[in-house]
Protein backbone atom coordinates (compact mmCIF):
# COMPACT_ATOMS: atom_id res chain seq x y z
CA UNK A 1 0.00 0.00 0.00
CA UNK A 2 2.58 2.38 1.36
CA UNK A 3 5.02 1.63 -1.97
CA UNK A 4 1.88 1.78 -3.86
CA UNK A 5 1.51 5.03 -2.62
CA UNK A 6 4.98 6.35 -3.48
CA UNK A 7 4.95 5.35 -6.63
CA UNK A 8 1.59 7.16 -7.64
CA UNK A 9 2.35 10.83 -5.92
CA UNK A 10 6.35 10.54 -5.81
CA UNK A 11 8.81 10.34 -2.75
CA UNK A 12 7.34 13.06 -0.23
CA UNK A 13 3.49 13.07 -0.99
CA UNK A 14 3.37 9.53 -1.36
CA UNK A 15 4.65 8.98 1.74
CA UNK A 16 2.23 12.06 3.37
CA UNK A 17 -0.70 10.53 1.78
CA UNK A 18 -0.33 6.84 3.14
CA UNK A 19 -0.15 8.69 6.85
CA UNK A 20 -2.92 10.39 6.08
CA UNK A 21 -5.24 7.42 5.06
CA UNK A 22 -3.71 5.46 7.88
CA UNK A 23 -4.60 8.27 10.70
CA UNK A 24 -8.34 8.21 9.13
CA UNK A 25 -8.25 4.76 10.44
CA UNK A 26 -9.03 6.69 13.75
CA UNK A 27 -11.64 9.01 12.19
CA UNK A 28 -13.88 6.13 11.50
CA UNK A 29 -13.52 4.01 14.76
CA UNK A 30 -14.43 7.01 16.67
CA UNK A 31 -17.21 8.01 14.86
CA UNK A 32 -18.72 4.59 14.74
CA UNK A 33 -18.40 4.28 18.37
CA UNK A 34 -20.08 7.50 19.05
CA UNK A 35 -22.54 6.97 16.56
CA UNK A 36 -23.28 3.56 18.19
CA UNK A 37 -23.12 4.07 21.52
CA UNK A 38 -24.70 7.53 21.39
CA UNK A 39 -28.14 5.53 19.51
CA UNK A 40 -27.99 3.20 22.53
CA UNK A 41 -28.34 6.28 25.00
CA UNK A 42 -29.86 8.14 22.42
CA UNK A 43 -32.30 5.27 22.86
CA UNK A 44 -32.79 4.99 26.38
CA UNK A 45 -33.33 8.88 26.33
CA UNK A 46 -35.82 8.82 23.60
CA UNK A 47 -38.14 6.13 25.21
CA UNK A 48 -37.93 8.05 28.95
CA UNK A 49 -39.35 10.57 26.83
CA UNK A 50 -42.04 9.08 25.55
CA UNK A 51 -42.67 6.71 28.52
CA UNK A 52 -45.49 8.97 30.17
CA UNK A 53 -43.88 8.69 33.54
CA UNK A 54 -43.36 12.27 35.02
CA UNK A 55 -40.20 12.39 36.34
CA UNK A 56 -38.28 10.66 33.41
CA UNK A 57 -40.07 12.68 31.18
CA UNK A 58 -38.21 15.61 32.87
CA UNK A 59 -34.77 14.10 32.97
CA UNK A 60 -34.83 13.09 29.61
CA UNK A 61 -36.26 16.26 28.31
CA UNK A 62 -33.64 18.08 30.07
CA UNK A 63 -30.76 15.91 29.28
CA UNK A 64 -31.63 16.54 25.58
CA UNK A 65 -32.43 20.60 26.35
CA UNK A 66 -28.61 20.67 28.55
CA UNK A 67 -26.42 18.62 25.73
CA UNK A 68 -27.83 20.39 22.58
CA UNK A 69 -27.29 23.53 24.33
CA UNK A 70 -23.45 22.86 25.36
CA UNK A 71 -20.71 22.76 22.53
CA UNK A 72 -19.22 20.01 21.68
CA UNK A 73 -15.73 21.53 22.12
CA UNK A 74 -16.73 22.04 26.07
CA UNK A 75 -17.88 18.75 26.47
CA UNK A 76 -14.76 17.53 24.74
CA UNK A 77 -12.62 19.77 27.52
CA UNK A 78 -14.57 19.03 30.58
CA UNK A 79 -14.04 15.19 30.04
CA UNK A 80 -10.34 15.14 28.86
CA UNK A 81 -9.13 18.12 31.23
CA UNK A 82 -11.84 18.86 33.64
CA UNK A 83 -12.97 15.47 35.11
CA UNK A 84 -9.49 14.32 34.84
CA UNK A 85 -8.03 17.26 37.28
CA UNK A 86 -11.04 16.32 39.11
CA UNK A 87 -10.62 12.98 39.77
CA UNK A 88 -7.02 13.28 39.92
CA UNK A 89 -5.95 10.93 37.56
CA UNK A 90 -4.93 10.47 33.97
CA UNK A 91 -8.57 9.65 31.41
CA UNK A 92 -7.18 7.94 28.31
CA UNK A 93 -7.89 10.53 25.37
CA UNK A 94 -9.62 7.90 23.42
CA UNK A 95 -12.18 7.57 26.71
CA UNK A 96 -12.75 10.96 26.93
CA UNK A 97 -13.83 11.64 23.20
CA UNK A 98 -16.31 8.79 23.25
CA UNK A 99 -17.71 10.13 26.26
CA UNK A 100 -17.96 13.46 24.98
CA UNK A 101 -19.09 12.17 21.46
CA UNK A 102 -21.94 9.66 23.10
CA UNK A 103 -23.35 12.56 24.99
CA UNK A 104 -23.41 14.89 22.20
CA UNK A 105 -24.56 12.35 19.43
CA UNK A 106 -27.12 10.88 22.14
CA UNK A 107 -29.27 14.12 22.83
CA UNK A 108 -29.48 15.01 19.09
CA UNK A 109 -30.43 11.38 18.51
CA UNK A 110 -33.10 11.14 21.40
CA UNK A 111 -34.26 14.55 19.96
CA UNK A 112 -34.44 13.38 16.36
CA UNK A 113 -36.24 9.96 17.10
CA UNK A 114 -38.68 11.84 19.56
CA UNK A 115 -39.85 14.07 16.82
CA UNK A 116 -40.62 10.77 14.79
CA UNK A 117 -42.22 8.81 17.28
CA UNK A 118 -44.48 12.14 18.18
CA UNK A 119 -45.39 12.15 14.12
CA UNK A 120 -47.19 9.14 14.67
CA UNK A 121 -50.81 10.10 15.20
CA UNK A 122 -52.21 9.48 18.94
CA UNK A 123 -54.86 7.44 17.39
CA UNK A 124 -52.28 4.43 16.81
CA UNK A 125 -51.33 3.89 20.53
CA UNK A 126 -54.66 4.27 21.49
CA UNK A 127 -55.35 1.40 18.90
CA UNK A 128 -52.92 -0.78 20.57
CA UNK A 129 -54.21 0.05 23.79
CA UNK A 130 -57.64 -0.55 23.29
CA UNK A 131 -56.94 -4.09 21.71
CA UNK A 132 -55.18 -5.09 24.98
CA UNK A 133 -51.54 -4.76 24.31
CA UNK A 134 -48.92 -3.03 26.69
CA UNK A 135 -46.52 -0.23 26.34
CA UNK A 136 -43.81 -1.83 24.49
CA UNK A 137 -45.61 -4.15 22.13
CA UNK A 138 -47.85 -1.24 21.02
CA UNK A 139 -44.21 0.71 20.54
CA UNK A 140 -42.55 -2.27 18.53
CA UNK A 141 -45.59 -3.47 16.67
CA UNK A 142 -47.67 -0.07 15.81
CA UNK A 143 -45.52 3.19 16.61
CA UNK A 144 -41.81 2.08 14.97
CA UNK A 145 -42.15 1.13 11.86
CA UNK A 146 -43.83 4.37 10.68
CA UNK A 147 -41.67 6.20 12.98
CA UNK A 148 -38.06 4.75 11.32
CA UNK A 149 -38.92 5.53 7.89
CA UNK A 150 -39.47 9.29 9.04
CA UNK A 151 -36.42 9.01 11.30
CA UNK A 152 -34.45 7.12 9.03
CA UNK A 153 -32.94 9.91 6.80
CA UNK A 154 -32.18 12.60 10.03
CA UNK A 155 -30.61 9.88 11.15
CA UNK A 156 -28.42 8.85 8.62
CA UNK A 157 -27.72 13.20 8.10
CA UNK A 158 -26.43 13.41 11.79
CA UNK A 159 -23.92 10.97 11.37
CA UNK A 160 -22.00 13.91 9.31
CA UNK A 161 -22.40 15.89 12.45
CA UNK A 162 -20.09 12.97 14.14
CA UNK A 163 -17.79 12.56 11.40
CA UNK A 164 -16.93 16.48 11.83
CA UNK A 165 -17.56 16.42 15.50
CA UNK A 166 -14.72 14.06 15.93
CA UNK A 167 -11.88 16.63 14.29
CA UNK A 168 -11.48 18.04 17.69
CA UNK A 169 -10.61 15.08 19.49
CA UNK A 170 -7.12 16.36 18.82
CA UNK A 171 -7.76 19.10 21.22
CA UNK A 172 -7.40 16.62 24.02
CA UNK A 173 -4.64 14.24 22.38
CA UNK A 174 -6.52 12.09 20.42
CA UNK A 175 -4.30 10.71 17.60
CA UNK A 176 -6.46 11.57 14.60
CA UNK A 177 -6.16 12.85 11.00
CA UNK A 178 -6.62 16.37 12.47
CA UNK A 179 -3.63 15.70 14.48
CA UNK A 180 -1.09 14.23 11.75
CA UNK A 181 -1.84 17.06 9.47
CA UNK A 182 -1.02 19.88 12.25
CA UNK A 183 2.29 17.96 12.71
CA UNK A 184 3.15 18.14 8.98
CA UNK A 185 1.55 21.65 8.40
CA UNK A 186 4.12 22.63 11.37
CA UNK A 187 6.77 21.26 10.33
CA UNK A 188 5.82 21.02 6.14
CA UNK A 189 8.48 19.52 3.62
CA UNK A 190 8.03 20.02 -0.04
CA UNK A 191 4.46 19.15 -0.54
CA UNK A 192 2.30 19.37 2.71
CA UNK A 193 2.40 23.11 2.81
CA UNK A 194 -0.79 24.02 5.03
CA UNK A 195 -2.23 25.16 1.82
CA UNK A 196 -2.07 21.68 0.04
CA UNK A 197 -2.12 19.50 3.78
CA UNK A 198 -5.70 21.28 4.68
CA UNK A 199 -7.67 20.94 1.43
CA UNK A 200 -5.92 17.61 0.84
CA UNK A 201 -7.40 16.24 4.56
CA UNK A 202 -10.79 18.33 3.66
CA UNK A 203 -11.18 16.20 0.44
CA UNK A 204 -10.70 13.01 3.41
CA UNK A 205 -13.48 14.14 5.29
CA UNK A 206 -15.89 15.10 2.18
CA UNK A 207 -14.94 11.86 0.49
CA UNK A 208 -16.33 10.53 4.32
CA UNK A 209 -19.59 13.11 4.91
CA UNK A 210 -20.74 13.50 1.25
CA UNK A 211 -21.64 10.04 0.64
CA UNK A 212 -23.42 9.87 3.55
CA UNK A 213 -25.12 13.17 2.73
CA UNK A 214 -26.51 11.83 0.03
CA UNK A 215 -27.53 9.19 1.30
CA UNK A 216 -29.27 10.94 3.72
CA UNK A 217 -30.98 13.06 1.02
CA UNK A 218 -32.02 9.86 -1.25
CA UNK A 219 -33.65 8.47 1.91
CA UNK A 220 -35.64 11.49 2.71
CA UNK A 221 -36.97 11.43 -0.86
CA UNK A 222 -37.29 7.62 -1.02
CA UNK A 223 -39.14 7.28 2.29
CA UNK A 224 -41.13 10.31 2.01
CA UNK A 225 -41.96 12.40 4.59
CA UNK B 1 -15.50 15.05 48.12
CA UNK B 2 -14.23 17.16 45.66
CA UNK B 3 -12.34 20.44 46.09
CA UNK B 4 -13.80 22.62 43.73
CA UNK B 5 -12.53 26.61 43.68
CA UNK B 6 -14.63 28.82 41.55
CA UNK B 7 -13.85 31.28 43.89
CA UNK B 8 -10.09 31.24 42.06
CA UNK B 9 -11.29 32.06 38.91
CA UNK B 10 -14.71 34.81 39.68
CA UNK B 11 -12.14 36.78 42.16
CA UNK B 12 -9.01 37.14 40.10
CA UNK B 13 -9.82 40.47 38.39
CA UNK B 14 -7.56 40.02 35.11
CA UNK B 15 -9.31 36.66 34.68
CA UNK B 16 -12.87 37.99 34.77
CA UNK B 17 -11.40 40.63 32.60
CA UNK B 18 -10.53 38.06 29.94
CA UNK B 19 -13.45 36.28 30.04
CA UNK B 20 -15.68 39.76 29.82
CA UNK B 21 -13.14 40.26 26.61
CA UNK B 22 -13.87 36.63 25.60
CA UNK B 23 -17.62 36.83 25.55
CA UNK B 24 -17.11 40.47 23.49
CA UNK B 25 -15.46 38.59 20.74
CA UNK B 26 -17.28 35.22 20.30
CA UNK B 27 -20.49 37.37 20.15
CA UNK B 28 -19.39 40.17 17.83
CA UNK B 29 -17.51 37.77 15.33
CA UNK B 30 -20.08 35.39 15.38
CA UNK B 31 -22.82 38.40 15.05
CA UNK B 32 -20.86 39.82 12.05
CA UNK B 33 -20.05 36.64 10.06
CA UNK B 34 -23.52 35.62 10.58
CA UNK B 35 -24.52 38.76 8.72
CA UNK B 36 -22.21 39.03 5.97
CA UNK B 37 -22.80 35.53 5.66
CA UNK B 38 -26.21 35.71 4.79
CA UNK B 39 -26.11 38.19 1.94
CA UNK B 40 -23.19 36.29 1.00
CA UNK B 41 -25.86 33.00 1.43
CA UNK B 42 -28.68 35.19 -0.34
CA UNK B 43 -26.29 35.35 -3.67
CA UNK B 44 -25.54 31.79 -3.52
CA UNK B 45 -29.28 30.84 -3.26
CA UNK B 46 -30.26 33.40 -6.03
CA UNK B 47 -27.71 32.33 -8.26
CA UNK B 48 -28.68 28.43 -7.83
CA UNK B 49 -32.60 29.21 -8.32
CA UNK B 50 -31.18 31.33 -11.53
CA UNK B 51 -29.72 28.45 -12.92
CA UNK B 52 -26.94 31.49 -13.71
CA UNK B 53 -24.71 28.82 -16.14
CA UNK B 54 -21.20 28.28 -14.81
CA UNK B 55 -21.68 30.29 -10.75
CA UNK B 56 -24.53 28.05 -10.20
CA UNK B 57 -22.59 24.80 -10.21
CA UNK B 58 -19.50 26.46 -8.42
CA UNK B 59 -22.25 27.60 -5.85
CA UNK B 60 -23.12 23.89 -5.39
CA UNK B 61 -20.24 22.78 -5.08
CA UNK B 62 -19.12 25.31 -2.24
CA UNK B 63 -22.05 24.99 -0.79
CA UNK B 64 -21.58 20.90 -0.60
CA UNK B 65 -18.01 20.74 0.07
CA UNK B 66 -18.28 23.52 3.18
CA UNK B 67 -21.37 21.84 4.88
CA UNK B 68 -19.28 17.72 4.34
CA UNK B 69 -15.97 19.27 5.76
CA UNK B 70 -15.00 20.43 9.84
CA UNK B 71 -15.18 23.83 10.53
CA UNK B 72 -11.57 23.55 12.35
CA UNK B 73 -10.56 22.38 8.90
CA UNK B 74 -11.70 25.31 6.92
CA UNK B 75 -10.60 27.65 9.68
CA UNK B 76 -6.77 26.27 9.31
CA UNK B 77 -6.73 26.78 5.97
CA UNK B 78 -8.05 30.07 6.22
CA UNK B 79 -5.59 30.80 8.70
CA UNK B 80 -2.55 29.19 7.68
CA UNK B 81 -2.77 28.14 4.23
CA UNK B 82 -4.45 30.65 2.22
CA UNK B 83 -2.28 33.30 3.69
CA UNK B 84 1.01 31.93 2.83
CA UNK B 85 0.04 31.19 -0.79
CA UNK B 86 -1.56 34.37 -1.61
CA UNK B 87 1.32 35.91 0.86
CA UNK B 88 -1.11 38.70 3.29
CA UNK B 89 -0.61 39.02 6.68
CA UNK B 90 -3.77 39.74 8.77
CA UNK B 91 -4.66 40.02 12.29
CA UNK B 92 -6.16 36.68 13.97
CA UNK B 93 -9.70 37.88 14.18
CA UNK B 94 -9.91 38.77 10.52
CA UNK B 95 -8.85 35.13 9.61
CA UNK B 96 -11.69 33.82 11.82
CA UNK B 97 -13.86 36.29 10.30
CA UNK B 98 -12.94 34.66 7.40
CA UNK B 99 -13.26 31.26 8.02
CA UNK B 100 -16.59 32.10 9.96
CA UNK B 101 -18.50 33.76 6.90
CA UNK B 102 -17.57 31.66 4.60
CA UNK B 103 -18.99 28.45 7.04
CA UNK B 104 -22.49 30.48 8.28
CA UNK B 105 -22.85 31.75 4.44
CA UNK B 106 -22.84 27.33 2.94
CA UNK B 107 -25.26 26.49 5.35
CA UNK B 108 -28.01 29.58 5.37
CA UNK B 109 -27.54 29.38 1.20
CA UNK B 110 -28.81 25.43 1.79
CA UNK B 111 -31.70 26.78 3.81
CA UNK B 112 -32.13 29.85 1.70
CA UNK B 113 -32.53 27.20 -1.39
CA UNK B 114 -35.17 24.90 0.66
CA UNK B 115 -37.23 28.70 1.62
CA UNK B 116 -37.21 29.55 -2.58
CA UNK B 117 -37.91 26.11 -3.49
CA UNK B 118 -40.90 26.28 -1.15
CA UNK B 119 -42.60 29.43 -2.88
CA UNK B 120 -45.58 28.94 -4.50
CA UNK B 121 -45.19 28.92 -8.44
CA UNK B 122 -48.66 31.08 -8.33
CA UNK B 123 -47.13 33.95 -6.05
CA UNK B 124 -44.44 34.47 -9.26
CA UNK B 125 -46.60 34.07 -11.94
CA UNK B 126 -49.17 36.27 -10.33
CA UNK B 127 -46.76 38.80 -9.70
CA UNK B 128 -45.73 39.07 -13.19
CA UNK B 129 -49.57 39.02 -14.56
CA UNK B 130 -49.78 42.66 -12.33
CA UNK B 131 -46.50 43.16 -14.56
CA UNK B 132 -44.12 43.56 -11.27
CA UNK B 133 -40.74 44.24 -12.67
CA UNK B 134 -38.38 41.23 -11.96
CA UNK B 135 -36.43 43.37 -9.41
CA UNK B 136 -39.70 44.49 -7.68
CA UNK B 137 -41.22 40.72 -7.68
CA UNK B 138 -38.06 39.53 -6.06
CA UNK B 139 -37.45 42.27 -3.28
CA UNK B 140 -41.32 42.60 -2.69
CA UNK B 141 -43.39 39.51 -3.13
CA UNK B 142 -40.82 36.32 -3.11
CA UNK B 143 -38.07 37.19 -0.40
CA UNK B 144 -40.12 38.03 2.47
CA UNK B 145 -42.05 35.46 1.93
CA UNK B 146 -38.74 33.05 2.41
CA UNK B 147 -37.16 34.94 5.13
CA UNK B 148 -40.72 34.59 7.54
CA UNK B 149 -40.77 31.03 6.48
CA UNK B 150 -37.08 30.09 6.86
CA UNK B 151 -36.85 32.50 10.03
CA UNK B 152 -37.03 29.38 12.33
CA UNK B 153 -34.52 27.07 10.43
CA UNK B 154 -32.46 30.36 10.00
CA UNK B 155 -32.55 30.75 13.95
CA UNK B 156 -31.73 27.28 15.02
CA UNK B 157 -29.07 27.09 12.42
CA UNK B 158 -27.62 30.22 13.62
CA UNK B 159 -27.24 28.89 17.66
CA UNK B 160 -26.20 25.57 15.89
CA UNK B 161 -23.05 27.30 14.37
CA UNK B 162 -22.17 29.54 17.22
CA UNK B 163 -22.23 26.76 19.49
CA UNK B 164 -19.12 25.44 17.13
CA UNK B 165 -17.58 28.88 16.73
CA UNK B 166 -14.83 28.14 20.21
CA UNK B 167 -12.56 26.74 17.67
CA UNK B 168 -11.72 30.13 16.27
CA UNK B 169 -9.64 30.13 19.12
CA UNK B 170 -7.49 27.35 17.70
CA UNK B 171 -6.26 30.10 15.61
CA UNK B 172 -5.15 32.23 17.86
CA UNK B 173 -8.26 34.15 18.48
CA UNK B 174 -8.66 35.87 21.66
CA UNK B 175 -12.22 34.85 21.86
CA UNK B 176 -13.99 32.86 25.39
CA UNK B 177 -12.21 29.47 24.62
CA UNK B 178 -9.25 31.17 24.38
CA UNK B 179 -9.84 32.70 27.92
CA UNK B 180 -10.91 29.73 29.65
CA UNK B 181 -7.79 27.97 28.49
CA UNK B 182 -5.83 30.26 29.80
CA UNK B 183 -7.14 30.62 32.73
CA UNK B 184 -6.79 26.91 32.84
CA UNK B 185 -2.76 26.68 32.11
CA UNK B 186 -2.61 29.80 35.26
CA UNK B 187 -4.71 27.94 37.87
CA UNK B 188 -5.30 24.37 36.89
CA UNK B 189 -8.45 24.44 37.87
CA UNK B 190 -9.64 22.60 34.62
CA UNK B 191 -13.30 21.53 35.56
CA UNK B 192 -14.22 24.85 37.35
CA UNK B 193 -12.97 26.43 34.25
CA UNK B 194 -14.90 24.50 31.52
CA UNK B 195 -17.79 24.41 34.06
CA UNK B 196 -17.80 28.11 33.74
CA UNK B 197 -16.75 28.42 30.30
CA UNK B 198 -20.59 25.90 29.35
CA UNK B 199 -22.72 27.86 31.49
CA UNK B 200 -21.32 31.25 29.54
CA UNK B 201 -21.89 29.40 26.19
CA UNK B 202 -25.31 28.28 27.58
CA UNK B 203 -26.36 31.47 28.45
CA UNK B 204 -25.02 33.38 25.72
CA UNK B 205 -26.96 30.73 23.50
CA UNK B 206 -30.49 31.58 25.42
CA UNK B 207 -29.90 35.02 24.94
CA UNK B 208 -29.63 34.64 21.32
CA UNK B 209 -32.46 32.39 21.32
CA UNK B 210 -34.24 35.23 22.99
CA UNK B 211 -33.40 37.78 20.52
CA UNK B 212 -34.40 36.18 18.01
CA UNK B 213 -37.85 35.20 18.87
CA UNK B 214 -38.10 39.02 19.65
CA UNK B 215 -37.57 39.88 16.64
CA UNK B 216 -39.47 37.10 15.24
CA UNK B 217 -42.86 38.29 16.83
CA UNK B 218 -41.72 41.76 16.05
CA UNK B 219 -40.92 41.47 12.25
CA UNK B 220 -43.09 38.33 10.90
CA UNK B 221 -46.41 38.55 13.16
CA UNK B 222 -47.99 38.82 9.61
CA UNK B 223 -47.35 35.33 9.47
CA UNK B 224 -49.56 34.06 12.03
CA UNK B 225 -47.27 31.71 13.46
CA UNK B 226 -47.13 31.04 17.08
Amino acid sequence: MSDALIFLFGKPMGIVVFQLLGATRFTIYLSLIAFVSGGVIGAAITLARISGVKAWMRFATAYIWWFQSVPLLMLLFLSGLGVPRLLGHDVDPWVSATVSLTLYASAYLAEVWRGAIHAVPRGQWEGGYSVGMRFLPVLRAIILPPAVRVALAPTVGFSVQIIKGTSLAYIIGFHDLMNLVRRWANAPVDGTEPFIIFPLMALIYFGLCFPLSRLAIYLEHRLGT
Amino acid sequence: MFDLRFFEIYRNGEYMWRLAEGVWLSISLTVTAAIIGFIAAALIAVARMNRVPVLSQIAVSYVEFIRNTPLIVQLFFVAFGLPLLLGYKWPFWGHALLGLTLNFSAYFAEILRSGLMAIPRGQIEAATALELKQRIRFTKVVFPQVIANVYPSLTSQFIFLFLTTGVISEIGVEDLTHAGVFIDSRTFRSFEVFITLTGLYVAIALTFKGCMHAIDRRCFAWKGRQ
